[in-house]
């Protein structure tokens, strides 16, 4: 031990670590190239009784491969699955996926974002702050690390689930994805290395120089394998939903990247980092709102007032770009399969992505209103008060242009009285042009509210205050009759021509963004200010209002993955492998909404569980620093947002 | 002194109505300019659209005014009395100036809406909820005649009105059951019509064709719109149009349910329950593929897929008595006449 107290060997160590580290990555690998070789092996003998087939995905070249499997099994209730009493193996399943998929996208989440804060953290000039930030980073992953032990029992859970109740699906599925399975367990392996010298030496490497940077890189190899993690998973969902290197019949063609690399898999590991970014901003919101709420000194409540706004503000970071993720995702899914996406959005699922869209507008709602609320603590912002009123308008409109839905839920006599399927004034707002101006404007709007939280308790005093006033008056107006009419315009163009608008319709938004954050922050340079942020004085609606955003996510995670999951029908793998189990139906509107409320209630109970153990440690934690510094000296974070 | 402030109040209102009096004045313009710049529900803009024009300008003119009467004229309206009022404003306006009436379900999602945005609103800020809260504080808590005396009501009404629900909740009723129908269904991979398998995801239309008889790109065809296809010289994709509008109109005889502007309102179509499809609402078929409309043709009610359950339509499977080509042109010329285009994923 004492050797690495001499920074030079200290230093030398954590390199060699990072060195052995990362080598450790490449092992996983070696079983791909060992399996990849033995296959060549294999295939170099058998030349003569090679059996070709064609891809039911990959055209071109390389759409015939050679046949390296048995073919989909056609399963047989009840031999191939199996039941606990009279329950449904699939809500079974149902419950253990959900509840496995919100803790490893929680452990996947908190690190990316106390990566953040601990980068953010270390390039802040004011100590004070950057400890903070160290301090909160520290936290978060102190629950992470009880939420990831959680994670695996979840994982055994699921894996024997699988085992129990679909051996027959699950067995062609890991046929496939052997070698791919193996590295996922190999991953696991390095991933719990990794989050434990992470957790482990973040006191001992937080010398602030050169260790620092070293506890930084390995929070990044955390994230990257992490998200490595999160590909292969999503690989196989991508390949039971755009099933690909494989035939007709599901035998396997040989080639795991073609399995690996189907038509959905880049939209949806694109739309699960952004997810995951923003979920976990939301948990660790509401982790810092219940701290907030339960805190009995002002000193408490001011930290977890700002965490709870740094939290949100990161999740909301992602959030804004999540809608455009989420339209790739559905554009290439209709690219795919038109009837899969007509499912999904103008037939038997439409009426869930009416819930999707109803969370995705109180997400937009939420924060716009705990940025109201969070005005309450800046002084002088009452200025601003009567602007909020205008905002919530044009939100509530949007937000009811958002939920129209397209496929109306009626009467025989209301059908009748309406005069067809169509309503001619309200089915305007049920199709795509409509519900693309409205989250543009939804976001507009929030981007606008969050402009002027930045400069509620200032003034600005640079010379060109009023040009730049009149330009981001412009910039918003402009981005906004944009927006409107090339909604309107989308009416009279052809479908292909419409879809494309949307493109112009966010770059208004984002230039609002881009431009329009920077521009504000840019006048606010050496402003005047009006009073101190006074931390820790949100009312508490600020609070509620983020734990509203935080379950919404993960009512949004259950209705989407639901979504996803069932657009399938009655396949496990689409067009290969069908569900002959009595469960292969979809599910009414009511029980899948009942199913994914449970969910969503389990994992919160679960994670307040998880807080609570987090405020546990902590409790000890104070004492011990109030012993040792006496109480009453916890430092007010600086005043500053 | 006293002169002073008569004349200072004086001064004021007199610039307070007239400010009010142009702030109506631009309401009571907007409305017509608006019916003016749509073309009066003729022309470029059909009835539904000029309709919705009219009621986005209704719902911002009693914004306007809202705005005049409380920031502008400062007539306190105390928040617990603006909540009810705005939930009532847009009951209203959702159940009776909207027209045709809106089902049951889609009131309940906008007044959801509403009533949330009701609570947002009066608890947007401090200033704000401690105005709606205060009349609350002091009737659960003073003891002055007044507060009691609206406690007793409150306290009466709350299980009154609770028993009402529970009355209404538990009456027996005989309405028709609620209908969950699919309107678009998702289409079969293929169709296999007059022997032929036709695979829905690639198919093109063989007679959306240009003059040089290559394949027309969506969208291209809009050089069409409006050009007569009875023209001695028309070009071929008008002649396939034309071809299309004779199935239309005499072969098949579409126009009688589907009508002659392709509204959906024939002469037969209320005798059926939905009514035919409105091809002229931009919810049908410019929201779908030329193959799913072929599917739909071809196959008909009787081929509607189990999601389209309950197979309520009349519509019949139109290759038992058109040819594929037949099909086709009809499709072609549904589209030419709506202005639509088909959806295409390129």
């Amino acid at each position: 031990m004492r050797s690495f107290n001499d920074p030079r060997k200290a230093k030398i160590g954590a390199v060699v670590l990072l060195g052995v580290i990362g080598l450790l990555l490449l092992l996983p690998f070696i079983p791909l190239q060992a399996g990849a070789e033995e296959a060549k092996q294999e295939a170099a003998p058998a030349e003569k009784k090679v059996e070709k087939a064609k891809d039911v995905f990959y055209k071109g070249p390389g759409e015939f491969g050679i046949v390296s499997g048995p073919p989909a099994p056609k399963l047989k209730y009840p031999d191939d699955y199996g039941t606990y009493g009279n329950f449904q193996s699939r809500s079974l399943l149902w419950v253990a996926n959900q509840q496995h998929l919100y803790f490893g996208s929680f452990v996947l989440a908190v690190p990316m974002f106390v990566f953040v804060m601990e980068l953010v953290g270390m390039l802040q000039k004011d100590k004070g702050m950057a400890r903070k930030y160290d301090d909160m980073a520290h936290e978060m992953m102190k629950i992470s690390l009880t939420a990831y032990s959680i994670t695996a029992i979840l994982g055994g859970i699921l894996i024997f689930t699988f085992l129990a109740l679909y051996p027959g699906f699950f067995g062609y599925l890991s046929r496939i994805f052997k070698p791919i399975m193996h590295v996922y367990a190999l991953l696991f392996v390095l991933e719990s290395g990794t989050l434990y010298i992470y957790y482990y030496g973040w006191d001992y490497m937080n010398d602030g120089g050169f260790l620092k940077w070293i506890h930084l890189s390995i929070s990044f190899l955390l994230n990257t394998i992490g998200i490595v993690l999160m590909f292969f998973a999503n690989s196989w969902i991508g390949f039971m939903m755009s099933p690909a290197g494989v035939d007709e019949q599901g035998r396997f063609l040989g080639d795991i990247w073609k399995s690996v690399h189907t038509a959905l898999w880049h939209p949806l590991n694109v739309h699960r980092i952004l997810g995951n970014a923003a979920f976990g901003g939301g948990v660790v919101a509401a982790y810092a709102s219940y701290r907030f709420l339960a805190a009995k000194t002002p000193e408490e409540k001011a930290h977890y007032d700002w965490m709870s706004y740094v939290a949100m503000f990161m999740g909301i970071l992602a959030l804004i770009p999540l809608p455009f993720a989420g339209y790739w995702l559905m554009r290439e899914v209709y690219g795919y399969r038109q009837q899969m996406g007509i499912t999904l959005m103008g037939g038997l699922l439409a009426w869930v992505f009416i819930m999707q869209a109803m969370m995705i507008a109180i997400l937009f709602v939420s924060v716009n209103y705990y940025l109201w609320q969070a005005m309450g603590r800046m002084p002088g912002a009452e200025r601003y008060y009567p602007l909020f009123k205008y905002m919530l308008l044009i939100l509530i409109v949007a937000t009811i242009s958002w939920l129209t839905p397209h496929t109306l839920v009626m009467t025989p006599a209301e059908l009748k009285a309406m005069g067809g399927a169509q309503h001619p004034i309200v089915g305007n707002y049920g199709v795509m042009s409509a519900k693309n101006t409205a989250i543009n404007i939804m976001i507009t709007t929030t981007v606008f509210c969050f402009c002027i939280y930045q400069r509620c308790n200032k003034v600005p005093t640079v010379k060109w205050a009023a040009l730049g006033n009149a330009a981001l008056g412009a910039l918003f107006t402009g981005a906004a009759i944009n927006i409107v009419f090339l909604g309107i315009y989308g009416y009279f163009i052809p479908a292909n021509v419409r879809i494309g608008l949307s493109v112009p319709q966010v770059c208004s938004t984002l230039t609002c963004l881009f431009i329009g954050v920077t521009l504000n922050t840019m006048m606010l340079k050496g402003a005047r200010q009006l009073g101190e942020v006074r931390w820790g004085q949100m009312s508490p609606r600020g609070s509620y209002a983020l734990f509203c955003l935080a379950v919404s996510f993960t009512w949004t995670m259950a209705v989407m993955g639901y979504l996803r999951s069932s657009v399938r029908l009655h396949w496990h793998v689409n067009e290969i492998l069908r569900d002959n189990s009595p469960w292969a139906f979809t599910n009414p509107v009511g029980y899948a909404g009942n199913m994914n409320s449970m969910n969503v209630l389990l994992f919160w109970t679960m994670l307040l569980f998880v807080f609570w153990l987090g405020a546990l440690s902590a409790k000890k934690a104070h004492v011990t620093e109030d012993e040792a510094v006496g109480a009453g000296k916890a430092t007010l974070p600086a005043g500053s947002h | 002194m006293k002169s002073v402030r008569k004349g200072g109040t004086y001064f004021m209102l007199k610039q307070r109505s007239t400010s009010l009096a142009l702030q109506v004045l631009f309401v009571l313009l907007a409305l017509p300019m608006l019916a003016w710049a749509s073309g009066g529900g003729a022309g470029w803009i059909d009835a539904g659209k000029f309709a919705l024009i009219v009621e986005m300008g209704l719902g911002l003119g009693i914004t306007l005014l809202a705005w005049i009467l409380k920031d502008k004229l400062r007539i306190p309206i105390p928040k617990l009395v603006q909540a009810p009022l705005i939930w009532i404003t847009a009951y209203i306006a959702f159940r009776v100036i909207l027209q045709p009436p809106i089902p049951f379900s889609l009131l309940a999602i906008y007044m959801a809406i509403v009533t949330i945005s009701c609570f947002l609103y009066v608890t947007i800020s401090q200033p704000s909820w401690e105005e709606f809260t205060q009349p609350i504080a002091f009737m659960l808590q003073e003891n002055t005649g007044k507060a009691k005396m609206s406690r007793y009501v409150t306290f009466a009404a709350v299980p009154l009105l609770l028993a009402y629900g529970t009355y209404s909740k538990m009456l027996p009723k005989f309405d028709e059951p609620v209908e969950l129908r699919t309107v678009h269904p998702a289409p079969p991979a293929s169709v296999n019509v007059h022997d032929k398998i036709l695979n829905l995801q690639t198919a093109e239309n063989p007679y959306r064709v240009d003059d040089s008889g290559k394949y027309l790109k969506v969208g291209l065809e809009s050089v069409y719109h409006g050009k007569n296809p009875w023209a001695q010289d028309a070009p071929k994709f008008l002649q396939n149009v034309r071809d299309g509008g004779v199935v239309f109109f005499g072969t098949a005889g579409c126009f009688f349910c589907h009508g002659d502007n392709l509204d959906g309102k024939g002469p037969f179509a209320f005798a059926f329950n939905p009514i035919p499809a409105n091809f002229a609402d931009p919810g049908t078929i410019s929201q779908l593929q030329e193959t799913f409309v072929f599917w739909r043709v071809s196959k008909g009610g009787p081929g509607l897929s189990r999601e389209g359950f309950p197979w309520a339509s009349a519509m019949p499977p139109w290759e038992k008595h058109l040819t594929t080509n037949e099909i086709w042109q009809v499709i072609l010329f549904e589209y030419w006449h709506t202005g639509f285009f088909p959806r295409t994923w390129d």
